[in-house]
């Protein structure tokens, strides 16, 4: 679309040079200006046909006896025309051969008028020079005759009137040529032929001369009419005329050309003045959409940035909050982890308490009090009492026995407040641990890795036996190790309450749970804890330690969380593995081996 | 009235005193023009060429060889000879005030000197020679390509060698004879018998032909319009036809370009066949043939005395 638009545009500009070439090509003036030059030229062509013409003329009256102005004329002629047919003959200045046809006629004129004119000044000079020189044979034969004797003087009167008329005929002639004068003056040459015959032979050559004289202007003078006549009647005049007719109306085509090429000119300079306002319009219209579409973005910027603000204050407002939600979420998350862990303990607690108070209330110490009481009703007889009476000779072996009895009570209660006071010790490990929280300083102590899991599970182990969990454990040789007591224990209690639960929806009776703990690579301790339960299903598999999730309804979703935090914090890591739903669930802690002191 | 009459003819002899050496006469005979103002590198040139045997097609004539500057202009012989040694057709004319002729050759068949350069250069019995051997000749030739380049733009070509051998002949003018000094005004330059003779001249009808600013050379003229000199002499040729040979026109035959009479005195032998060994038999031929006149006593005499005023300088001494 663009390109074609160029393209458009392209042409546009294209056919408006070439237009203005046309025009340009078309408007020359030379036409004109070499116009004038062609009719000055003409002018003086026909000034000096006039002059030649005059020449002859003069030539003819012998007013002249040089015949140069004769020939000059016509090098001048030349000269000129020389110049006009340059003019002319350029192409495009007549229409095609009609120039052509007025030159070859004009120049046949010259050379048909030339060659009359040179005939006209062979003939006019011999003409001229014998009717000059006939007063002078005139006189030369009267001459003559005076010399002659009064008696042949009379009797040659009639001759030397003859004589004298033929002298007188022939300047007529030569002024009057018709046929009747060359009649007479041919008569008269006959005249004096005969008379000659009369006359005394010293006259005959005179008479001779004058009548060869005579006969020369009785041939030459028609001749030379006859030439002036034809000389006159040469066009070329005329044809300078034609040409100047033909200049004449090819100019006014020309101008006419010239006046329409004005009227185009001016068409196309109005079109292109149309053009320019036009684009004039458009520039000034795109400059105020320019200008309008300017403010429009200026408003839509500040806007923008008005909202930018504000969102960002909403932003920061947001974000404090959230900061306070986050705040608040770590506490609770401390809280509830916290929490998770020391409630995990207080199971333990719970259970030692229960079990303490049940053996205090079926203690053997109410039999010592029966004992008494019977011993205070026979302290007045007692020692028969102890000797005699059925009952009281039994008292010592009951005593005896109950003895037995309380220091065995006493030793239970003794390991169950044992018991009592490590997980209350848990409990403010689980505390102080979540108090240097960020810190995450760990201790590190010796570890027996069995020991280890034997707490684990005794933590539990209300838990397990409710739900008839029964243990395998499969503790291969490790040594003792150095580790987070803490952080490890954490971690095996939940993921042994997490098999448990995972257990507690299966209806099959084998509820089992593996607890397997071995070396790897003489580098890794590698603990894994195996239920047979629900097992993961694959899309829960990568979400399972994330914080929150949970598959459990009263499940809070941190402790799988945690206990990967916990890994990660001893440089370890926890995974799960699962062949999927049914299938039971595997859960692998690995942590960087680090042998105790005293270890191979 | 005597005294009045005395007082004017006075008058008129005071005037014409004043005016005697300064007014140029009206007459049909004009004094020569000067020489007109051409390159001098193309005259130079044309000079050279006029000198040059190599213009003929075996370089044994040049245009000197019958046009002798130091023999008027012309040679001595009735008929010139040929590159091959054989006599051409017609006598030689002048190169003197050639430039002034309205045409060229006694037949008149050209009308510029160019073109006559160029018939002689080509004539079968002349030169002989072909403009590609000329050009050739003169292009190889390096001191001649070098002044070519230098007086024409395009260098050595036929119209260059044709308009430098035409622009000297053009400067071949023979400027002040004693006639032209008196036609200018120094009346006093002729003796009283060549005034005569100019008299006679005029009288007896030469002035009807031999006018102008060339004495002739302005006019065809038939060769015996009072008798047939031809016939007279014997031995007519193809070159006595004369301009018919050009024109074919029957009145033209026997018609001839009338010669100027410029340095007559010293281009003998006369007329286009060179028939005519001296001027006074020239003289006396024209007198039967063209005037058809008897001359009286000396008037040839006074005549011929005339004509040798008529020899002009070249290089600043007389012919």
């Amino acid at each position: 679309m663009r390109a074609l638009r160029r393209f458009g545009l392209l042409l546009v500009g294209l056919l408006l040079a070439s237009v203005l070439l046309f025009m340009y090509v078309n408007s020359s003036e030379r036409q004109a200006a070499s116009y004038i030059e062609s009719r000055d030229l003409i002018r003086l062509l026909k000034q000096q046909d006039a002059i030649w013409d005059n020449e002859v003329l003069k030539a003819r009256v012998a007013l002249s006896h040089n015949y140069d102005p004769l020939v000059s004329p016509l090098h001048e002629m030349a000269r000129l025309w020389q110049r006009l047919d340059i003019i002319e003959s350029e192409s495009g200045r007549h229409a095609p051969s009609l120039w052509e046809t007025q030159r070859d006629e004009y120049l046949k004129a010259i050379k048909e008028k030339t060659r009359l004119v040179e005939q006209f000044k062979s003939h006019n000079s011999v003409l001229r020079n014998s009717l000059a020189f006939l007063p002078t044979a005139e006189d030369d034969i009267q001459a003559e005759f005076a010399q002659l004797s009064d008696d042949d003087k009379l009797q040659l009167q009639s001759v030397v009137i003859d004589t004298y008329d033929l002298l007188l005929s022939s300047m007529e002639f030569s002024l009057l040529t018709t046929r009747e004068m060359a009649a007479e003056v041919l008569l008269g040459l006959n005249r004096l032929e005969v008379n000659k015959e009369r006359l005394p032979v010293n006259l005959h050559g005179s008479i001779d001369i004058l009548s060869r004289h005579i006969a020369l202007i009785l041939r030459e003078q028609p001749r030379v009419n006859e030439l002036l006549e034809a000389v006159e009647a040469v066009p070329v005049s005329d044809h300078l005329d034609t040409i100047t007719t033909l200049l004449e109306k090819d100019q006014e085509k020309a101008a006419s050309k010239y006046q329409r090429n004005h009227v185009y000119l001016l068409v196309f300079a109005t079109l292109l003045l149309l053009i320019l306002v036009w684009l004039a319009i458009r520039l000034v219209r795109s400059f105020g959409e320019i200008k309008r579409v300017n403010k429009a973005l200026q408003t839509a910027n500040d806007e923008l940035e008005q909202r930018v603000e504000e969102r960002t204050r909403q932003l920061k407002d947001t974000q404090s909050e959230l900061m306070d939600t986050a705040r608040q979420a770590g506490m609770a998350e401390i809280a509830t982890n916290v929490l998770h862990n020391v409630g995990n303990v207080l199971n333990s607690v719970n259970i030692s308490t229960d079990l303490v108070s049940r053996k205090l209330r079926n203690s053997k110490g109410q039999g010592l009090a029966k004992a008494m009481q019977l011993i205070n009703e026979h302290s007045h007889d007692l020692g028969r009492f102890l000797t005699e009476d059925e009952k009281g000779k039994l008292l010592p072996g009951y005593l005896n026995q109950l003895v037995e009895a309380m220091a065995v009570e006493q030793q239970g209660l003794l390991d169950e407040l044992a018991q009592l006071s490590k997980s209350v010790d848990h409990i403010k490990d689980i505390v102080s641990t979540q108090q240097s929280y960020a810190g995450a300083n760990s201790l590190v102590e010796p570890l027996v890795v069995s020991e280890l899991l034997e707490d684990a599970l005794r933590m539990n182990a209300g838990a397990l036996t409710r739900h008839h969990v029964t243990v395998i454990k499969d503790y291969g040789n490790v040594p003792r190790v150095m580790g987070d007591k803490h952080r490890l224990l954490l971690i095996l209690i939940n993921l042994i309450s997490n098999a448990k639960y995972a257990m507690a929806g299966v209806s099959n009776d084998a509820r089992n749970m593996t607890l397997s703990a071995t070396v790897v690579n003489d580098e890794t301790l590698q603990i894994s804890v195996k239920d047979e339960g629900e097992g993961i299903p694959a899309e829960n598999m990568t979400r399972i330690f994330a914080h929150g999730f949970t598959t459990r309804k009263d499940g809070h979703g941190f402790g799988l969380h945690s206990c990967a935090l916990a890994a990660i914090e001893m440089n370890g890591h926890l995974t799960a593995h699962s062949e999927g739903p049914g299938t039971g669930a595997t859960f692998v802690l690995q942590v960087p081996l680090k042998l105790a002191e005293g270890e191979p | 009235m005597a005294s009045s009459g005395l007082l004017l003819a006075l008058g008129l002899f005071m005037g014409l005193s004043v005016t005697a050496h300064a007014a140029p006469l009206d007459e049909p005979l004009k004094p020569l023009p000067p020489v007109p103002a051409l390159d001098p590198k193309r005259v130079q040139l044309g000079q050279r060429l006029f000198f040059d045997p190599r213009l003929s097609v075996n370089n044994t004539l040049s245009c000197v060889s019958c046009h002798r500057l130091d023999k008027g202009g012309a040679d001595d012989k009735a008929l010139s000879l040929g590159f091959d040694g054989k006599p051409v057709a017609v006598n030689t004319p002048t190169v003197f005030n050639a430039s002034l002729n309205f045409h060229q050759f006694w037949d008149g068949r050209v009308d510029t000197l160019e073109e006559q350069v160029h018939a002689v250069v080509t004539s079968p019995t002349e030169m002989g020679n072909t403009w590609e051997t000329v050009v050739k000749r003169i292009a190889d030739d390096p001191g001649y390509a070098k002044d070519f380049a230098n007086a024409y733009p395009d260098g050595v070509t036929k119209p260059n060698i044709q308009g430098a051998l035409a622009d000297f002949e053009r400067t071949l003018l023979t400027p002040n004879s004693r006639f032209d000094q008196y036609l200018l005004g120094n009346t006093d330059i002729l003796t009283p018998r060549e005034k005569f003779g100019y008299q006679r001249f005029k009288e007896y009808g030469c002035i009807a032909c031999h006018q102008g600013v060339n004495i002739g050379g302005n006019m065809f003229q038939k060769f015996g319009v009072m008798g047939d000199y031809i016939g007279d002499r014997g031995n007519p040729t193809q070159a006595d036809e004369g301009r018919f040979n050009v024109t074919g026109d029957e009145a033209d035959r026997q018609v001839f370009k009338v010669p100027s009479l410029r340095n007559v005195a010293v281009t003998a032998p006369y007329f286009h066949s060179g028939s005519a060994p001296t001027l006074e038999r020239a003289v006396e031929v024209m007198f039967k043939y063209q005037l058809g006149r008897e001359p009286v006593k000396n008037d040839t005499e006074l005549i011929v005395e005339f004509l040798k005023t008529l020899t002009g300088e070249w290089e600043g001494k007389p012919l």
